[in-house]
């Protein structure tokens, strides 16, 4: 008796089609597949916990409802991280306007584990944040998104629009100064 | 140290992105595309943006002209220099001018009205009506 083929999943330009359709599903789906990476892309760019669930909502509905602008010159995920990191801006300009930045709750930390372990790696994290912050907008996105997400520099050129090389440059300075703060 | 700070770096975010309920946001970001429509600035039709940019065009292209063409001078600049030639004139030579003019206003090709021969004495209206027939 032969064996049924696994379906294979939809690939991302094929899901996209689809809402462009009108299938909410199709939406849906896509959010499945990159909330988290979105979601550890907003948090290292500076996102404050409590936020990041609001900012990963922000960034695919505006996503989802300019993506006729999307040529797929780089993959999805990597556009849907330069919207993100818009949205971030923006965040950042509300909160500039007045409201406050609340410090993290203890009761959201993590708590398992070693707790020597888990102090050196927070304060490694803290540290790189803190490093991250001083860096320029485009720096920080390159080194984001070479360092914590894998991408090629190819890839990272085609989403922000600039060259491999000149990406490549963008992140050896980040790490030069991110050497600094975090030594 | 770049393997550390590469480490660091992939670990960063991770805390908050498994924190995060994929499938609640999925459901809410549909819920969002179906309920909230989605905002245009319709304040900008591209239409009057071509309207706006047109109206630019042909007051900056007026305003150039006028700064670079010599023979287009305005009509305060043609009243201006009138006004000074006048200035420059001598009495006697003003007296001459208003002879001038009443003769012209006396003769029969201009209409004056029947009851005035004298420029003097005449209104704004009976003045206008006396231009405009020097006119020609």
């Amino acid at each position: 008796m032969a064996q049924p083929h696994p379906v294979p999943a939809p690939s991302d330009p094929a899901l996209i089609a689809a809402w462009q359709a009108g299938d909410e599903q199709a939406a849906a789906e896509l959010v499945r597949r990159h909330a988290r990476p979105l979601a550890r892309f907003l948090a290292g760019a500076g996102a404050p916990e409590a936020d990041v669930d609001d900012l990963v909502q922000e960034a695919f509905i505006r996503a989802f409802r300019s993506v006729d602008r999307f040529r797929g010159q780089c993959q999805f995920r990597t556009w849907l991280m330069t919207i993100g990191g818009n949205v971030l801006k923006d965040f950042g300009r509300r909160i500039a306007r007045g409201r406050k930045i609340m410090p993290l709750d203890d009761g959201v930390r993590d708590t398992t584990g070693d707790p020597h372990d888990h102090a050196e790696a927070h304060e490694a994290e803290a540290l790189l944040a803190a490093g991250l912050k001083l860096l320029s907008r485009l720096q920080r996105d390159v080194f984001l998104l070479r360092a914590q997400q894998g991408l090629e520099y190819e890839e990272i050129a085609a989403a922000l629009a600039t060259t491999p090389g000149a990406a490549r440059v963008h992140y050896h300075h980040a790490v030069r100064r991110l050497k600094e703060t975090v030594k | 140290m770049n393997d550390r700070l590469n480490e660091t770096a992939q670990s960063l975010g991770a805390r908050a992105a498994q924190r995060l309920d994929v499938e609640a946001t999925a459901q809410k970001v549909v819920q969002r595309l179906r309920d909230e429509p989605a905002h245009r600035p319709t304040w900008i039709h591209p239409t009057w943006l071509r309207i706006a940019a047109a109206v630019v065009i042909a007051v900056g292209g007026a305003f150039t002209l006028r700064q670079v063409w010599p023979g287009s001078e305005s009509a305060a600049h043609v009243a201006h220099f009138v006004a000074d030639d006048l200035s420059d004139l001598s009495t006697e030579e003003l007296r001459e001018v208003l002879s001038l003019l009443d003769e012209i206003v006396t003769s029969d090709t201009v209409a004056v009205p029947e009851s005035s021969t004298d420029l003097r004495e005449l209104d704004a209206q009976q003045l206008r009506a006396v231009l405009r027939s020097l006119e020609g």
